[in-house]
């Protein structure tokens, strides 16, 4: 009678955003030698008892061949990937007793084990660590290069292994844990560019403006060289930083998508996001998705900043169509084999186009009716989202040669920031002009406002919807003003940074309607 | 004689009326056809006064001539619609046209659909004609042209067509002119499509006039024809636009075959619309190069109406918008240039736009906003 050794550790597995803890149990017994692991599922889970045994004979710490079977509970979570191999070595040693169950009680384990017995990195760490306090975890091991994301969550002890010797070390308590190791400052002059370094564009800066205000989407048109993505970039700047729970939420994502490491790879980065997908990407790629469960795509890790889709005409429909339910809902669902995921994406889109099909610029020929007729092809979920349509020239001698650069971003900020705030006073925590329901806003505009909109609307330059589009925008342009009341004025100027998108335009004289 | 021979009468003889509607009944009766029976009576050197005319055709026997009832259908519809009948010789005839009669392309009878069933007379006229697909200059210089006369009392003759015809005629309207449009369907037919109010308009300030029956559809050959009807309506001929072989040129020479003058506006050599009026004045137009130029083929015209009382061309616009609008020119310019020549910010630079493109007084083009309606130089008081 062989009733085999019994051990225990515990991991968690991470869906989507979510993490699961899952119990690691390990049975030793009598039978023919082998590894078994059940409840596990995908590629690298199957390679995982190769990867563990050898791991454990690399360490010495396992002499002889056994039975081993390994479950991890729950069996019905999909768990991918090849976190749980520190975990259930762990487990392993545990069941032949090289430490007590309790030492490992209130232990956590994520890592993938080399076959030298290394502890490697896994994507999604930060999510998987902010779940363990909650279920009693005091101490969690895993990879040095994973130590700097987990050290953000509070509550419990990160423990850095670089190797299963080591962990096993600090588990029976010869070893003294490793402190975190340091987090390098942010470097000096760290965050978005600067709208400084942007000469002229007036009509663009004020658009940028308006949008980080309001929360609006902007479609930037000029001809190539004229500045589109430079003006894209610096968005970010003149938003406010984020907070630390969106700034957590936004690492949890990275986390997952596995660049936690982002682009400072320092303590929280609060710079919102900016995202710029080239045209061609496929729509997995820009909404998320993936076989087994989805990772997150470029709009996910935009949440909270700036989307940026340079050559708007370039790219495909069907990858634009993909777009509708995270700038409708703020958030991306993909149903997968395994599993249906969420993730969060609510961003700023900020979109460029050449003017017309030749490209733009001092040679260009084109006649207007084509080139209304290259915009008009805008279509799809961006067509009605897209508010603010400044025009870019090209910079002549005199804006280059210029004593002065343009106002820095600190001050945009400034009175991006007051704006907002304006808006939070009136609407609630959280709520941008953008999302508002016309109705709310209509409410506090001046009548002679509406009037000038329901003129617009006569004449065939506004739809209904885009009458209430003009309507927020006109918000933000009191807000940015400091003013409680829409006025005529404001809706003049909101009306006027939508022109380039009028399709098809009318010309002035043609008939006396 | 039917009664509604005499209400559709404008003064033309009634029986005669009634003779023109029976004939205009059958569908075997067209313009063309009438043209035919006219140039066989030339060769034979017979008479073409209208009566006889209306005779020879009765009896072609091209098919059958209409019942009573079929000729009192379609008087029923021309009565509805307001219109009046003038027949070529009769009284209510226009003179002008009839020097056109009747070898250069007078019609035999018009179907006229105005305030008092005739068309201006007794007053200098112009025809302002040009291409359906004008650059934006040529749409201001037509509009421009139109007001220029119509303030001095001369009545604006046009086609009515999309493009540089509207433009003119709105010019006229501008004013509170008079401006006759001359149609290549029939009176009631909607093309094109979308403009009625301008043509009611129209038709209430001038009128309307075509030689189709209602109900004709727009065919290519109607507007060839319609063109020497707008040419003969009127003392002069502008061309403001046209490209290479377009209808303008056609009007033009139908013009100077009559004997009227024909003016063109100069403009680029690269423009491809500019090409039917440079043509015309290498063979000898009159070159139009200032809006007034307009005036010297035409005698001697009343006194300018006096001004309107206010300093500003354009009452209510101020501020901003003012300066805005006297910055705007005929070449497209940016928000980004205004609010730098104009010292404003950016922000409110696109209000007053916004506040000049509602008004009328600018355009947006892809290129930028470009003014409307400002009257050059040289344009007087109007």
């Amino acid at each position: 009678m062989s009733t085999g050794l019994h051990g225990r550790a515990r991991s968690v597995a991470v869906v989507g955003l979510d993490a699961v803890p899952v119990a690691i149990e390990a049975h030793v017994g009598g039978g023919l030698p082998g590894m078994t692991v059940i409840g596990s599922s995908g590629p690298a889970a199957r390679e995982a008892v190769h990867r563990v045994r050898t791991a454990l004979s690399a360490a010495g710490l396992l002499p002889g061949a056994r039975k081993v079977l390994l479950s991890l509970a729950p069996a019905d979570v999909p768990k991918a990937g090849a976190r749980f191999d520190l975990g259930m070595a762990l487990a392993v040693l545990a069941a032949v007793g090289t430490f007590p169950e309790t030492a490992i009680e209130e232990t956590a384990a994520i890592g993938e084990l080399a076959l030298d017995a290394a502890v490697r990195t896994v994507p999604g760490v930060l999510p998987a660590v902010a779940s363990l306090p909650a279920s009693g975890v005091r101490r969690v091991l895993l990879a040095d290069g994973n130590a700097a994301e987990a050290s953000l969550v509070e509550g419990l002890a990160v423990v850095p292994v670089s190797d299963l010797a080591e962990a096993v070390a600090v588990v029976c308590g010869e070893r003294a844990a490793r402190p975190v190791p340091e987090l390098p400052p942010k470097a000096a002059g760290w965050g978005a560019p600067d709208l400084a370094d942007v000469r002229g564009q007036a009509e663009a800066r004020r658009a940028l403006e308006i949008a980080a205000a309001g929360g609006h989407h902007v479609l930037l048109v000029g001809p190539p060289g004229c500045g589109k993505s430079m003006l894209a970039r610096r968005l970010p700047g003149i938003l406010a930083p984020l907070s630390h729970a969106q700034a957590m939420e936004l690492a949890t994502i990275r986390s997952v998508a596995g660049r936690f490491a982002g682009r400072s790879g320092c303590a929280l980065d609060t710079v919102p996001p900016f995202q710029s997908p080239h045209h061609g990407v496929s729509a997995p790629a820009l909404l998320g998705g993936g076989s087994g469960v989805a990772l997150p795509g470029q709009v996910s890790l935009a949440h909270r900043g700036v989307l940026f889709l340079d050559e708007l005409f370039e790219w495909s429909r069907a990858v634009l169509e993909g777009l509708r339910e995270p700038l409708e809902e703020g958030v991306v669902r993909i149903a997968r084999s395994k599993a249906t995921v969420t993730y969060p994406a609510r961003f700023q889109l900020v979109c460029a186009a050449n003017p017309c099909p030749c490209g733009g610029g001092d040679a260009c020929a084109c006649a207007d009716e084509a080139i209304w007729g290259y915009r008009a092809k805008l279509s799809g979920p961006l067509a009605d989202r897209l508010d603010l349509a400044p025009t870019l020239v090209p910079l002549t001698a005199d804006d280059l040669l210029a004593a002065h650069d343009g106002e820095p971003s600190a001050a945009v900020a400034t009175r991006v920031a007051a704006a907002r705030a304006a808006a939070t006073h009136r609407w609630g925590q959280g709520a941008l002009n953008a999302d508002m329901p016309a109705a709310r806003v209509r409410a506090v505009t001046r009548p002679a406002a509406l009037r000038f909109l329901a003129g617009a609307v006569e004449r065939g330059e506004l739809t209904g919807r885009g009458y209430d589009r003009v309507l927020r925008v006109a918000r933000t342009c009191a807000d940015l003003e400091g003013a409680d009341v829409v006025t005529r004025e404001h809706v003049l100027e909101a009306h006027a940074h939508r022109l380039a998108l009028r399709a098809a335009g009318r010309t002035p004289v043609g008939g006396r309607a | 004689m039917p009664e509604w021979a005499r209400r559709l009468s404008a003064g033309a003889d009634p029986a005669l009326v009634a003779r023109v509607v029976r004939l205009a009944a059958a569908e075997w009766v067209h313009p063309e056809r009438v043209r035919r029976a006219l140039a066989a009576r030339l060769d034979a050197g017979r008479s073409t006064a209208a009566a006889p005319l209306i005779e020879a055709l009765e009896v072609c026997g091209a098919g059958p001539l209409p019942s009573a009832a079929a000729a009192e259908r379609l008087a029923c519809r021309l009565l509805r619609l307001g219109t009046k009948i003038a027949v070529v010789g009769e009284p209510g005839y226009p003179a002008r046209l009839s020097t056109a009669w009747p070898e250069l392309g007078a019609p035999l009878w018009l179907f006229v659909r105005s305030a008092d069933g005739r068309v201006p007379h007794g007053t200098a006229a112009v025809a302002v004609v040009g291409t359906r697909h004008p650059t934006l200059e040529g749409l201001r210089t037509a509009r421009d042209l139109g007001r220029l006369l119509a303030g001095r009392g001369v009545v604006v003759v046009s086609g009515m067509a999309r493009g540089i015809d509207q433009a003119a005629h709105t010019g006229a309207l501008d004013a509170d002119g008079a401006t006759v449009g001359v149609l290549g369907t029939g009176l009631d037919v909607a093309y094109p499509a979308g403009h009625a109010g301008l043509r009611d308009a129209v038709a209430a300030s001038g009128g309307l006039v075509s030689e189709y029956p209602p109900g004709t559809p727009p065919r290519p050959p109607n507007f060839l024809w319609r063109n020497r009807i707008v040419a003969g309506l009127a003392d002069a001929t502008v061309v403001v636009e046209g490209r290479a072989r377009s209808g303008a040129l056609q009007t033009a020479r139908v013009a100077a075959a009559q004997g009227r003058e024909v003016l063109a506006v100069p403009g680029s050599l690269y423009q491809p619309a500019s090409r039917a009026p440079l043509d015309l004045i290498r063979d000898g137009a009159r070159a139009l190069t200032r809006l007034d130029d307009v005036f010297e083929v035409l005698g001697a015209l009343p006194p300018p109406a006096p001004p309107r009382g206010t300093q500003t061309p354009f009452p209510g616009v101020d501020g901003v918008a003012g300066e805005v609008l006297r910055l705007l020119g005929a070449a497209p310019a940016t928000p980004d240039r205004l609010a730098a020549a104009s010292g404003h910010a950016v922000g409110a630079v696109l209000a007053a736009l916004a506040d000049l493109t509602a008004r009328g007084l600018a355009a947006t083009t892809p290129r930028g906003v470009v003014a409307v309606g400002v009257p050059p130089e040289g344009a007087g008081d109007g």
